[in-house]
């Protein structure tokens, strides 16, 4: 009978196994049922359930963007701030995936590991969190934008506070319109386009390319050029806005000289291009706050000469989230190494952890002479091309604006990039506004009229 | 919901865990606490040397191998010379094919022979008379048993039940729950009363902790479906005749012997018919509908199995024959998997290895049939690519959320939001998906009565395993010993691709989580399997002992334990 006993050893064995992974499940469940509770499938967190007891949501001044009363959610008194914010607040539903209500609703819910969702009614209370935008300022892009569709994003490149994510087209979320899903007006309302969408970056992308030329060989900045308006690559134009005549890469880059950057580019080659671009956050997604950004693209392995031209001045299959602009812009601003933005200044308990684990963490995106450089070229850019005027508030501004073509009879999205170098209110933003046409007419009033609004605030 | 009623229905919940709590420990105390210790009742006393060798238990090997229950060091005495067995009418020796043969008072032996106290026996040159443990001086302590009255057990059984019935009651606000579960607390305790009273039998732990898993099944199929749950208490009630008539078929290992060849055609043939006139249901063909009852006749094809697979005529694993036994088990994973039930082949597979192992001992036969079946696997999975699936999304359920997996998904979001007592029974979102009540049982659990009752009702399964190793030694016979194992071991193995397969740690084999899962058959099935590990412990068949007798033969004193 021993040795049945012995041998009985391997089912034993297969009876530990089966506690360990017993264990092994808790230890994931206890590590990521916050996470697995504010998925979108949840149907005790879905449309109007979930909020009925949730914790209220402030901006960075206090003022509450949404809270919860007799069961219901209640948002901003203000029609513009509601629909200012929403993309960033999101509504009673979960259409808006990157919202705060959407990925956050467990947390807002009362959710906890011991009781679940189960707390009884009485028992509930949500928790509370305050965001880093300023409702004000979110509320100065909204209007700024107006009936355009587009993004504002602004935020601070030394904390990485974001006090601006806007998004339009917008709704009323106390008010949902009925015509959403058909009326043209309101395409992609349920998304925050700052973060979940991507645009042809036109000519803010010769930032791009400029680094690039800049971090294999720094005298590149003195590379002179003779630019007629325009330039044959593989016997096909590449063409101009003006005719820059004689010109080294600071006045390319003021007058946005395609013929230069695009020559630039051939000269730097794919691997060259490709890999700087990869460095400024091309090709992969951004994370922070649990919020995930959509894929920025850059890829010129297959490309022929002349499409490796167009892709120096942002052409070509470039494309780009707002978020990922404006985050390679913080490099420049911040010697190098960019900052990753947060949207979250504060939440009840200690819930904030798991998610600022997966946040994606600062790189350095290029040599601070590089950095430095760029930005003097940007400050020439302003003052020279745009003039200072052009940004009216108090603020010193470096710029670069774009104006992307799209398609044959699209009208170009118009874009503008820039940080400001006042050290007691560092921003880095991106504006576009799509089909805006012109980034210096239509996309610089729109940053000029947030940047005015955050001082104005103080 | 009425806020009063909304707090006494959390507060329930918050006392449920506890309840099920104390009915396990009580189990598993009584369980280990009751059983025998091991001490010699008799003795081989050497008349060669001095030597005296206490008999432990009911079947003893005797030989020069290291591994003999007696060890005898005499190069005359074969590796696996003989075995010395116990059965209700007496003491036996049987000789295990040794090269000197056996003697018994100076008698060649042939087949089972028997021995009474005093008799010589002879082995080689080495010679060994049977003894009263108590006339050679070697300890035959016999201790009190620590148990729980049973009664206690049972009782907090019926508060248990009635907390969850109440908490579903007030969740759906509607008092037709009570049924089901009144007409369980009655079959049980009917059950308890026939096994006490009637049958005269000392414990009722294990019926016990089979009653609390299919208890929380009836009342988790109350409050989703009334119709669910009545399937699942007349299964139950069948469950418990096949178990008490399992009990009364196993007792005597003869009959056993017997019956062996005709219970392996019984089991082929249940597969092969179901091949045949099987219907399809979601992908597998398993089932037979018979009128308005459909069955599917794998799960009871598993009881035969083990019988079959445990049920050899070797004498104490000392035959290493293993022929019939792989031939059966071919044909058996063979009939599965053309019936495309993959889960249930895994199972009979790894029941197949355990028995295999436990009977031969043999490391190689196992080596050589994981290989095999290796190679199986591998073609199955270039002929059926839907099984690929499975493993393509195994570990990856979030990537396909709304494709293969699914069911995963919505598993692990539900179970998260249950957090340790659960949003309340019939207040969870999981009830609605697909096979909630079979596949994905233990996250239904986990949602709506909370993480720690799922986990106690793991702890159930892996813990009446770890009792049927606990008494491997102790039983009757190896046959009950392997049985108990492969039985246990089964359940371990299903439960584990149940919940595991279901919180994606492997991949989705839609198997059954024994005793809790909906359905009918393998409900019943759960508790047949059960008393091969009831027929494992001797203090099962312990009953019929005339009070009367004054004082017990040595050899009876096992049975008064």
């Amino acid at each position: 009978m021993r040795r049945t006993r012995s041998r009985s050893f391997p089912v034993l064995m297969l009876t530990l196994a089966f506690f360990a992974g017993i264990v092994y499940f808790l230890v994931n469940l206890t590590v990521h049922s916050a996470e697995w509770v504010s998925k979108p499938y949840n149907g005790h967190l879905s449309d109007s359930t979930g909020l009925e007891f949730a914790g209220r949501i402030t901006d960075r001044n206090g003022i509450v963007l949404a809270r919860s009363e007799d069961r219901k959610r209640i948002y901003n008194d203000d029609y513009d701030i509601r629909c200012a914010c929403l993309p960033v607040v999101g509504d009673d539903s979960v259409n808006n995936s990157t919202a705060i209500q959407t990925l956050y609703r467990s947390e807002l819910s009362g959710y906890d590991f011991i009781f679940g969702l189960g707390t009884p009614d009485k028992l509930k209370k949500g928790n509370d969190i305050t965001l880093t935008i300023d409702s004000k300022v979110q509320t100065a892009a909204y209007r700024a934008l107006g009936d355009s569709k587009g993004a504002v994003v602004v935020y601070n490149y030394r904390t990485g506070d974001i006090l601006c994510m806007a998004s339009t087209p917008t709704y009323d979320p106390m008010n949902k319109p009925e015509d959403i899903e058909t009326n043209e007006k309101y395409e992609g309302a349920y998304l925050n386009r700052a973060v979940s969408s991507s645009y042809t970056p036109g000519s803010t992308f010769k930032l791009v390319t400029a680094a690039a030329a800049l971090e294999k060989d720094r005298s590149l900045e003195h590379r002179e050029f003779d630019c007629v308006g325009s330039v044959e690559i593989d016997d096909k134009p590449v063409n101009c806005f003006s005719v820059s005549g004689h010109i080294d890469m600071k006045d390319a880059l003021k007058d946005s000289c395609n013929a230069y950057f695009a020559t630039l580019a051939v000269e730097l080659g794919r691997p060259c291009m490709n890999e700087e671009a990869q460095k400024l956050g091309f090709g992969k997604s951004w994370c922070f706050d649990g919020i995930e950004t959509a894929k920025s693209s850059y890829d010129v392995s297959e490309a022929s000469d002349y499409d490796l031209g167009w892709s120096g001045v942002g052409q070509y299959t470039v494309l780009e989230t707002p978020m990922n602009m404006a985050i390679r812009t913080s490099a420049i601003a911040n010697g190098g190494v960019c900052v990753v933005p947060h949207l979250i200044k504060d939440m009840d308990g200690d819930l904030l952890s798991s998610a600022a684990d997966k946040s994606s963490k600062p790189e350095r995106m290029m040599s601070s002479e590089t950095a430095d450089k760029l930005k003097e070229m940007m400050d020439y850019t302003v003052k020279e091309s745009y003039g200072k005027w052009s940004f009216s508030g108090s603020l010193d501004v470096c710029a670069k604006t774009g104006t992307a073509e799209v398609g044959d009879d699209g009208i170009a999205h118009a874009w503008v990039t820039g940080f400001t170098t006042d050290e007691s209110c560092p921003l880095a933003f991106a504006v576009i506004v799509e089909h805006g046409n012109s980034g210096f007419s239509v996309a610089i009033p729109v940053a000029s009229a947030v940047l005015n609004a955050i001082t104005e605030n103080g | 919901m009425n806020e009063m009623l909304e707090m006494l229905s959390f507060g329930i919940r918050l006392s449920e865990p506890f309840v099920a709590l104390i009915v396990i420990i009580m189990c598993f105390v009584s369980l280990k606490g009751g059983r025998r210790e091991e001490k010699a009742l008799i003795a081989l006393e050497s008349e060669t040397d001095d030597k005296t060798y206490p008999v432990l238990y009911w079947e003893n090997s005797i030989g020069r191998s290291r591994s003999s229950d007696i060890r005898i060091n005499d190069f005359t005495v074969s590796r696996d010379h003989a075995v010395l067995l116990r059965r209700n009418d007496g003491w036996f020796i049987n000789d295990t094919g040794s090269k000197a043969g056996v003697f018994v008072n100076g008698q060649k032996t042939d087949g089972r022979w028997p021995v009474a106290v005093g008799d010589n026996i002879s082995l080689g040159s080495t010679s060994l008379v049977l003894r009263r443990a108590s006339d050679v001086g070697v300890q035959t302590a016999v201790r009190e048993p620590k148990r729980f009255p049973q009664g206690v057990i049972v009782a907090f059984i019926t508060l248990y039940q009635a907390l969850l019935t109440l908490q579903a009651a007030i969740n759906m606000m509607s008092a037709e729950v009570i049924i089901p579960s009144a007409l369980f607390l009655v079959v049980m305790w009917a059950f308890y009363g026939v096994s006490k009273l009637g049958l005269r039998r000392l414990n009722f732990e294990l019926e016990s902790l089979a009653l609390l898993l299919s208890g929380t099944g009836i009342i988790l199929a109350a409050s989703h479906d009334m119709k669910q749950s009545f399937v699942q208490l007349a299964a139950m009630v069948l469950g418990i005749f096949l178990y008490s008539f399992m009990l009364w078929f196993i007792e005597i290992p003869d009959r056993v012997m017997k019956w062996n060849i005709a219970i392996a055609i019984l089991a082929l043939l249940m597969l092969a018919s179901t091949l045949v006139l099987g219907k399809s249901l979601n992908g597998a063909k398993n089932w037979i509908v018979l009128g308005p009852v459909s069955v599917q006749p794998s799960e009871f094809a598993k009881i035969a199995y083990i019988f079959v697979g445990a049920s050899t005529l070797d004498v104490l694993q000392t035959k290493k024959s293993l022929a019939s036994f792989i031939v059966i088990s071919i044909l058996s994973v063979g009939f599965l998997v053309l019936m495309s039930d993959f889960g249930t082949a895994v199972i009979f597979f790894m029941t197949f290895l355990i028995i295999a192992f436990m009977r031969s001992g043999d490391i190689k036969t196992v080596i050589l049939a994981v290989s095999a079946a290796g190679i199986g696997a591998m073609t199955m999975l270039s002929v059926k690519p839907y099984i690929a699936d499975r493993f393509a999304v195994w570990g990856h359920v979030w990537d396909y959320a709304d494709g293969t997996g699914y069911q995963q998904v919505r598993s692990l979001i539900y179970s998260a939001s249950g957090g340790l007592f659960g949003t309340g029974l019939s207040k969870g979102y999981l009830q609605y998906l697909f096979a909630s009540e079979n596949d994905l049982v233990f996250c239904l659990i986990c949602e709506e009565l909370g993480c720690i009752i799922a986990v106690l009702c793991a702890v159930v399964i892996g813990g009446l395993m770890i009792y049927a190793r606990g008494v491997t030694t102790r039983s009757r016979s190896t046959f009950y010993s392997i049985a108990a194992c492969s039985a246990g071991g089964l359940l371990v193995f299903q439960s584990a691709l149940n919940i595991f397969g279901v919180v994606d740690i492997l991949p989705l084999t839609g198997v059954t989580l024994p005793f809790v899962s909906y359905g009918g058959t393998s409900m019943a099935a759960c508790w047949g399997l059960l008393s091969f590990i009831k027929a494992a412990d001797e203090r099962t068949y312990a009953r019929h002992i005339p009070k009367q007798k004054k004082a017990p033969a040595p050899e009876e004193m096992f049975e008064q334990i």
